[in-house]
């Protein structure tokens, strides 16, 4: 894994990409120390994405959007974000990615189609290509979200691209490159954000399946307000029921995540609030067996059979 | 000369456009989506319900698009009666996604082709966030950095808004728009649960109650919202326009309209809706019939047959197929190519006299401009249509919210049929979204997306015929080949979204 320098290097070109505000005071000296000019930089690509883990992080309320774009920046490159584009674009990541422009982090949004290269394509060359030749320049990497750590939805059973997420990739490939995954479909802009604070207050952060422990430990259901009514049997019947939603399906039982103490959109909700049951979205197997399907009906006929 | 203009920055997904420029003029352009997942082939076999959830993952952009259009596909498919609640419910979510996008795409996928961000260096005035701006720019351009104030800068060749103050005024308002974007994401997922991704909305309505504690911020932020689109939005769309009118005249697409008008009025299927739906061919407008719409894949790369109507669909892909020079299927409704999205919503609505609101805003607004309606098929008309839109759109969701009845059911029951097929039309806030599915032994049979950039971004169909933003690039006037910034403003306005172009 990326040792202490590293992850203060990682740490500091997050915090560029995506400002300081929301940083307790140590954290915040901690970066501080480090002199800006020397901050590598973050080169954010797109693979087989939706794109929704970037809108994700722009709902990122501490830090704000203004702070992301004004405390640091040290985005390089982001295709939703930048001015630049077509063989300026390449231009600019190219030189980094052939470790000319100097140290960055590949942030790395999307899975990676390895059964049809042909499925992601940028600039004429597969999306593939550049990650295999950024992992002969990058400091390290950061998959954020369920498809660049795992392959998500784009890996769903039955998928006809052969999508991965970013370590498998690497590992196929018997390239030795640390990656941090951060899970979720679409990823919390805390769990990004709040990953800086402890590698820069801890150091190197205790992983779980490659993720935060702090924020993927626990199981979503020991978590939940409605922990109380699944203990109780007090469960909802149909779907829009208040009560806990284990009969209808919910994943919080098998999903390490922590929506439930979170909540999501500047802290104004998250699934279960709503009487929606968790679909798994955090977990590393989210969406990916046929005969898993994201909600049970208690009316279902040959359907849960 | 060719000169390929991607990867196209500041739009959703991979794209590249592929243009022929002679004498500084484009006389050919190809369209190449340049991703593909496969969302209809592994939908095969799933549950039903799993679809909503699977297929708002097309986009995170307008994930509540998908999000409606499965839903009202299941809802035909199972004939459900959805009550007013979770219909108003499904219109507050998705209304207040669209104003997000409107503002998500007018200032950070847009603006900075207009915008001149320099001119935050000259700036002496007291705000705040601006003069903060101001010296983060002058940081990193004194830094020596080889990329200094990215995602900025660099930035292409061209001519920039020269006005002080409306540049500074539109900077300020870039950032404020972000904030305004969380504002408006909120509101909607109050109601869905979370954004992007919402985890609440199902056929037959929403799982979220109608409370009063839920109403009144959802009320409070969408007001925060209308203000900006008034007071900051629809002026900085003027300045743009005031600076730049010769694109009122650049970017026309050639074909016609569609639209599936958006947001019914009442729970039932068939309700009156907001925006009138239609096809409009040399400004006649039609019924829209789904069986009109067939998918040629000629040029794309699937060694499916081609020419199929949407319940029909089959998707092989085929990633070297000869000639084939991109993902993206072409769509095209009686043959036709046609243009989908703001521009088309508008139009769509004032040629059938509909909405008395859209009526008005476009007779000012083209007043003002000096422009015919017909100019709103132009790279300004499609940004004038989304703050029209945004304004009606606003005023209206503040209406609808005092509608919900707090203590009613949100959501109908559901029990899925071991067989059936249906359905599900919506406007995503790029243009016409359509879902089909079909369900055998319980599970999807077929799931087919024809989705608002399979129309806008389609290649060459099996006549020849260019799709709506190539032939609206075909013939503009280029200064600087090897950039072309004016045919990138013209790929903006249409907002392409190329994961959903191509799921
Ligand atoms: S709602 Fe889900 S996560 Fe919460 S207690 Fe019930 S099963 Fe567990
Ligand atoms: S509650 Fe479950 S589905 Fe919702 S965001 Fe958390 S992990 Fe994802």
């Amino acid at each position: 894994m990326f040792d202490r320098r590293k992850f203060l290097k990682l740490a500091a070109a997050l915090a560029a990409a995506f400002g300081t505000k929301g940083l307790s005071q140590p954290a915040r000296a901690a970066l501080n120390d480090i002199d800006p000019r020397t901050v590598p930089k973050l080169l954010y690509l797109q693979g087989l994405s939706c794109t929704g883990c970037s809108i994700s992080l722009l709902q990122a309320d501490s830090p704000s959007p203004l702070s992301m774009i004004t405390d640091y920046s040290q985005l390089v490159f982001h295709t939703d974000l930048s001015a630049t584009s077509g063989a300026q674009a390449m231009e600019l990541i190219n030189s980094f990615i052939d470790g000319q422009a100097g140290d960055y982090v590949l942030a790395i949004e999307g899975a990676i189609p390895a059964g049809m290269p042909e499925a992601c394509i940028i600039d004429h060359k597969p999306f593939a290509d550049y990650l295999e030749r950024a992992a002969r320049t990058m400091s390290g990497a950061v998959a954020i979200g369920s498809c660049a750590c795992d392959g998500g939805i784009p890996a769903a059973e039955g998928n006809p691209t052969g999508a991965v997420g970013l370590a498998e990739f690497y590992r196929n490939r018997n390239i030795n490159q640390p990656v941090i995954n951060i899970r979720g479909c679409p990823v919390h802009p805390d769990w990004v954000w709040h990953t800086i604070t402890h590698l820069v207050l801890v150091g190197n952060p205790n992983l779980v399946n490659g993720s935060p422990r702090v924020f993927f430990e626990r199981r979503l259901h020991e978590l939940c307000p409605r922990y109380y009514d699944f203990q109780e049997e007090i469960f909802a019947e149909k779907l829009g029921d208040r009560g806990c939603l284990f009969r209808l399906g919910c994943l919080g039982p098998i999903t390490f995540a922590d929506c439930p103490t979170r909540w999501w959109n500047g802290g104004r909700t998250w699934c279960v609030d709503t009487n929606a049951p968790c679909i798994g979205c955090a977990s590393p197997k989210f969406a990916r067996q046929k005969d898993l399907p994201f909600y049970r009906l208690s009316e279902g006929k040959g359907r849960n059979s | 000369m060719q000169v390929d203009i991607g990867p196209i920055t500041r739009i959703e997904g991979h794209l590249n456009v592929k243009t022929t420029v002679e004498n500084g003029v484009v006389t050919d352009a190809r369209c190449e989506g340049e991703m593909f997942r496969g969302f209809e082939i592994f939908l095969r076999g799933r549950d039903p319900l799993d679809s909503q959830q699977i297929t708002q993952r097309i986009c995170g952009v307008c994930p509540y698009a998908h999000a409606i259009a499965s839903s009202t596909a299941q809802e035909n498919a199972y004939r459900l009666q959805v009550p007013p609640n979770g219909r108003i419910l499904h219109n507050l979510i998705q209304g207040a996604n669209h104003l997000y996008d409107y503002l998500l795409h007018f200032y950070q996928l847009c603006a900075l082709d207009y915008v001149d961000i320099t001119a935050v260096l000259e700036y002496t005035g007291k705000d705040r966030e601006l003069s903060k701006v101001r010296d983060w720019v002058k940081a990193e351009i004194d830094s020596g950095k080889r990329y200094p104030a990215a995602p900025f800068l660099p930035r292409l060749s061209g001519k920039y808004l020269d006005n002080r103050d409306a540049n500074l005024g539109a900077i300020k308002n870039y950032l404020e728009a972000m904030k305004m974007e969380q504002k408006a994401n909120q509101a909607a997922a109050i109601f869905g649960g979370k954004f992007p991704h919402a985890t609440a909305i199902f056929p037959g309505g929403c799982t979220q109650e109608a409370r009063v504690d839920l109403i009144v911020p959802y009320q409070s932020l969408i007001r925060e919202v209308r203000d900006f689109i008034h007071h900051k939005y629809i002026p900085d769309v003027l300045a743009v326009a005031g600076a730049f009118p010769e694109y009122w005249d650049i970017g026309r697409s050639q074909g016609g309209f569609l639209s599936y008008g958006h947001l019914p009025l009442g729970p039932e299927p068939d309700s009156r809706r907001l925006l009138a739906p239609g096809v409009m061919f040399d400004g006649q407008v039609e019924a829209v019939d789904f069986n009109q719409i067939r998918q040629d894949v000629g040029n794309a790369k699937y060694s499916s047959p081609s020419n199929l109507r949407v319940r029909d669909a089959a998707i092989t892909p085929q990633p070297n197929k000869r000639d084939a020079y991109s993902w993206i299927m072409a769509p095209r409704y009686a043959g036709q190519v046609v243009e989908v999205g703001p521009a088309a919503r508008v139009m769509v609505d004032y040629a059938q006299g509909h909405n008395p609101e859209i009526k008005k805003l476009v007779d000012r607004f083209a007043g003002q401009a000096g422009i015919q309606p017909t100019q709103l098929n132009s790279v300004l008309g499609r940004h004038l249509s989304r703050a029209i839109l945004a304004a009606v759109l606003a005023d209206f969701l503040l209406a609808e919210s005092q509608r919900l009845q707090p203590g009613q059911p949100t959501m109908a029951s559901i029990d899925p049929p071991a067989s059936a097929e249906g359905f599900g039309a919506t406007e995503a806030s790029r243009g016409a979204l359509l879902h089909y599915i079909r369900i055998e032994n319980y599970k999807i049979a077929k799931y087919e997306c024809v989705v608002p950039t399979t129309w806008n971004a389609s290649p060459r169909d099996d006549q020849g015929q260019p799709g709506a933003m190539e032939s609206a690039l075909i013939g503009t006037r280029v200064n600087n080949p090897e950039e072309q910034i004016e045919s990138k403003r013209i790929v903006r306005s249409f907002d392409p979204c190329l994961a959903c172009a191509v799921h």
